[in-house]
């Protein structure tokens, strides 16, 4: 979904901000959070990109304001109470595809704007890149986060320039390498 | 805490599940608090994991043949350091070179290699990072105290799908004959992710 | 708890990093704080702590930090009779199988 979780190369969000000798432990709620969390989906009330997707759909001004065990509480009440707390039990595809691109191909990412789940950030949809390495198969978070199959695709690192992405008044000699599956690319000329 | 976005949930370790146990009993006949805990622990902390991640480059730089293995291989070559917590579906180690400068980052959330960089600071999982590293990696290092030259290429790797990134950095001058702890001293977690270099502490040497 | 630190900061062998103690995951922490913070407590002198971590060292030099010192702290429960065997066998399975996540 094009959620305000999807930042990358937004602008407004301010300086970095560097916390010397932050704490590593977490306030003891957290720590439950994490617990709570690992013992849901060890149960299979949700799974991983359910789980992330929940983060996105918080309202926008709560994902900007939580802190980041905050946004993971807010996740899990939400799922317990879309789920009922009740694990399904379903029998869903689970179908691989074989690989369409090699290292060296050029690719252009499809410009997918789905209001559900999905990895392919907005700042690199319908880009120009080139697949330096094929990963995987890994589960298609696209589907696998609303239930719809547990299929799996071969993942492609692929490098885009950043005149590509940003254009002209990029940052000279940078680039961007991103994790993508393969139904977000398709094969380029150019 | 470990893994935040691992693929699959797993059982604690036995010495987890110890640990868990006994703190959860003492909690229980009230003759301890866990915030009793925290206390002591926050009052000690400090990283953990980033050890993991600084043996491997330490050995990295001693061991050519090594060094080789971790680029093509990085969960083999850490097995050979008895580094074998995972919980990672994939890990990728990108070096850096006079040429070339690598950053990681997690644009959509916050993924982050655990298993050998331990827990991410908070930076890297905050809006400013995650939103401008992609766009002006240049400027986000050298907010951070790092200047890059002109004359090298900086790659930015956003971890967008379930594979996990750490940067091996240079070696920096100054650490001749240096052995694996020394040199995995100087080799933190923020060397690792890409936004600070490795430096010789002055006066050392 | 600056007499805590220093008689931790005796301790030889603690993992330290740039002279900071390291844990390379969060049990060891825990393990860390629970015995400090049952002897801040005054639940035991620090030496009957100690001594029994020297010990666990001694017999098995090859165990990792941390394994030890969950054991001697173990054993010094145990022994003064602040928990059972059976207790513990049967919370930590119960924390095993993933049938309980959380401390409390």
């Amino acid at each position: 979904m094009n959620g305000v979780h999807d930042m990358g190369g937004t602008h407004g969000h301010g300086q970095i901000v560097v916390e010397e000798d932050e704490p590593v432990f977490h306030e003891r709620w957290e720590g439950r959070v994490y617990g709570i969390n690992r013992g849901a989906r060890a149960a299979g009330l949700y799974n991983l990109d359910e789980f992330r997707h929940a983060q996105e759909r918080l309202p926008p001004v709560q994902y900007l304001t939580s802190s980041y065990y905050q946004r993971w509480l807010a996740a899990i009440e939400a799922l317990v109470r879309e789920t009922r707390a009740e694990v399904r039990d379903e029998a869903l595809p689970e179908r691989q595809v074989e690989a369409s691109f090699v290292p060296g191909d050029r690719v252009v990412t499809r410009n997918l704007n789905p209001s559900g789940h999905t990895r392919l950030p907005r700042y690199a949809r319908g880009k120009r890149g080139v697949v330096e390495s094929v990963h995987g198969p890994f589960l298609l978070p696209d589907t696998n986060a609303h239930h719809r199959s547990l299929d799996r695709e071969p993942v492609y690192t692929v490098r885009f320039e950043a005149r590509e992405l940003w254009g002209d008044a990029a940052e000279p000699r940078q680039t961007v390498s991103i994790d993508l599956w393969q139904s977000y690319l398709e094969g380029s000329a150019t | 805490m470990s893994d935040d976005h691992g693929h699959h949930p797993h059982a604690p370790s036995d010495l987890e599940a110890r640990t868990l146990a006994l703190e959860s009993l003492l909690v229980e006949k009230g003759l301890l608090t866990s915030e009793a805990v925290d206390a002591v622990v926050t009052s000690f902390e400090q990283d953990i994991g980033p050890l993991r991640g600084a043996r491997a480059v330490a050995r990295a730089w001693l061991d050519p043949d090594f060094k080789a293995r971790l680029l093509a291989a990085p969960k083999d070559a850490l097995t050979e350091l008895g580094i074998s917590e995972h919980q990672v579906e994939e890990l990728v180690v990108v070096e850096n070179t006079p040429a070339v400068h690598n950053v990681i980052v997690c644009t959509l959330c916050s993924c982050y290699p655990w298993a050998v960089l331990g827990l991410p600071p908070t930076w890297y999982k905050s809006a400013p990072y995650r939103s401008r590293v992609v766009i002006e990696p240049r400027a986000v290092l050298r907010e951070m105290g790092l200047e890059l030259p002109d004359d090298l290429d900086v790659r930015v790797w956003d971890s967008s799908a379930d594979i996990r990134y750490l940067v091996l950095p240079e070696r920096p001058e100054g650490t001749d004959g240096w052995d694996a702890e020394q040199l995995a001293s100087i080799v933190t977690r923020d060397t690792m992710i890409g936004v600070a270099k490795p430096t010789v502490p002055a006066g050392v040497g | 708890m600056s007499e805590v630190d220093r008689r931790v900061a005796d301790l030889d062998g603690l993992p330290r990093k740039n002279g900071e103690l390291v844990f390379e995951a969060p049990w060891q922490g825990r393990a860390f704080g629970m015995a400090v913070a049952l002897h801040e407590l005054g639940a035991y002198d620090w030496d009957e702590f100690r001594q029994r971590l020297v010990a666990e060292i001694g017999q098995h030099a090859d165990e990792e930090y941390y394994a030890s010192w969950l054991d001697a702290f173990e054993q010094l429960l145990l022994q003064r009779g602040t928990l059972t065997p059976d207790e513990i066998g049967r919370r930590t399975r119960e924390f095993s199988s993933l049938e309980r996540t959380e401390v409390f």
